[in-house]
């Protein structure tokens, strides 16, 4: 073999070895930027939502809606200690919704998704605030995206009466859609349940379609809900 | 009541929200009185939809799907145009405005979920998304309100709201026929907010074929025929009953 060619094999040799080093090193170090997001996201989650307490915190049988099959939602009532105050009571369902599902299968929304902030307008909207792994960690499909936003808006209107309608946006921006589906631009509807004083649980419901189900007034058949209001006039 | 919009009425977005859509689609007509079925494979290109453990990707299978969809819909004598033949993604506003290039169109998206019962089939129509009021929080949070056109055209925002209603009668005859052809689905059409039919100008239907979880991609291939079939029969029942026109 002419001593040219062995030199050029060598070389390439050499060059493919360093080539390969650096892949590696390179896939090391997404790697790591990966883990350095999840860690960050759990240190926020650990910073921005520990348990909300308030002095007006009463333990009640809250109404959660969690998961009951890959297309259902159901509710359930557990003791929680809620506040009176509206957006603190708020607060303290969406952890619980992102915190405290019973079993993984029930869980709604992505663990790692934080609520970063929460707000109620004098007309009742709602905005829930959330950190990019809501979007980015919801699985994508209509079924699953509304399955996520019907837990969310069924949860705040049974046990939230002063909330009229939501509006969910990410990392504080509107986003078009959830995970390339269900559309975030506008409000959801919510229906509050018609409570009689000094109470805040509702009468438990059968377990109802979480894909375009109903956030109906209690006592009254599911309708077509989570319906976006009406265009102002 | 107010006439509803013809299909070129609809004023399109703003530069400053979104681009116009171009013109792709062929000039409007109809084949023999039927209506165009605009064919729409969602997502594609960087956007792969929903991705199952066994490698099961949704903006492939569902072009697939669609392929198939199409050939069955043609030899029943449907015209069918699709937004997407290839691993491109068309946006929103493109996609909606092929169906919005015809008077007589119905627009069909076709997309497989990432979870649900594996083998049942839902039909959805829009609910529609209502703008956002301006309020200080919404003007912090930068959402966006769009401005009233001066024309007093619907805008491109909201073309599907003029036919909502004719929406879900033809979304309840389809969901009808997959109920008999998928055993699981839901007997009736289900509501949601659904992003890619917000700007049609037309009777709009998604439907979502469960899911990207199945081991094999044969059981989702296989749903091409009987899906078609499904989509044709509640075409016609709808046409019959006269019912995709706008509210």
């Amino acid at each position: 073999m002419p001593r040219n060619l062995k030199l050029a094999l060598g070389l390439l040799a050499v060059a493919v070895l360093i080539g390969l080093i650096s892949l590696r090193e390179m896939h090391r170090r997404i790697a790591r930027l990966g883990e350095m997001q999840a860690s960050e996201e759990r240190a926020r989650h650990e910073v921005l939502a520990p348990p909300i307490s308030t002095p007006t915190d009463v333990t009640v049988k809250a109404r959660i809606f969690w998961a009951a099959g890959p297309d259902q939602l159901a509710p359930a009532e557990i003791n929680l200690p809620l506040s009176a105050d509206p957006v603190q009571r708020s607060r303290q369902l969406v952890r619980a919704l992102l915190a405290l599902p019973p079993t993984p299968a029930q869980r709604t929304m992505p663990a790692d998704a934080v609520l970063l902030g929460f707000y109620i307008l004098p007309d009742g909207t709602a905005v829930a605030d959330f950190s990019d792994a809501l979007a980015a960690e919801t699985p994508s499909g209509i079924v699953s995206e509304q399955l996520t936003v019907n837990s969310l808006a069924r949860t705040l209107e049974s046990n939230v009466p002063a909330l009229r309608r939501l509006k969910i946006l990410i990392h504080g921006q509107e986003v078009e859609t959830l995970a390339g589906n269900v559309d975030l631009s506008g409000f959801f509807d919510l229906h509050p349940p018609v409570q009689s004083p000094g109470t805040n649980a509702t009468p438990s419901a059968p377990s109802t379609p979480g894909a375009g189900a109903a956030a109906s007034p209690s006592g009254t058949p599911p309708v077509a809900a989570l319906a976006p209001a009406k265009p102002p006039h | 009541m107010a006439a509803p919009p013809s299909p070129q009425q609809v004023t399109p977005p703003s530069a400053s929200t979104s681009q116009p859509p171009p013109q792709q689609a062929a000039p409007p007509s109809t084949t023999a009185g039927r209506p165009v079925i605009v064919l729409d494979a969602a997502h594609g290109g960087t956007d792969t939809g929903a991705r199952g453990e066994t490698g099961i990707v949704e903006k492939d299978m569902v072009l697939q799907i669609a392929r198939t969809v199409r050939a069955e819909l043609e030899r029943q004598g449907y015209r069918v145009v699709m937004s997407r033949n290839d691993d491109s993604n068309p946006s929103y506003d493109e996609r909606a405005a092929m169906a919005n290039a015809y008077r007589d169109a119905i627009f069909i998206s076709l997309h497989i979920g990432s979870t649900g019962n594996p083998g049942t089939v839902r039909a959805f129509y829009d609910q529609l998304a209502t703008p956002v009021a301006p309020t200080p929080v919404a003007a912090a949070a930068n959402v966006k309100s769009p401005a009233p056109t001066a024309s007093g055209l619907p805008q491109w925002e909201q073309a599907q709201q003029p036919y909502v209603e004719a929406s879900h009668r033809v979304a309840d005859l389809i969901q009808a026929q997959l109920a008999q052809s998928f055993s699981g689905s839901p007997a009736t059409a289900t509501p949601a907010a659904v992003r890619g039919l917000r700007s049609v100008a037309a009777p709009g239907v998604a439907i979502e074929i469960s899911s990207v979880s199945v081991p094999s991609a044969d059981s989702l291939t296989a749903a091409a025929t009987p899906l078609a079939t499904a989509i044709a029969r509640g075409i016609a029942a709808s046409r019959a009953a006269g019912s995709t026109g706008a509210n």
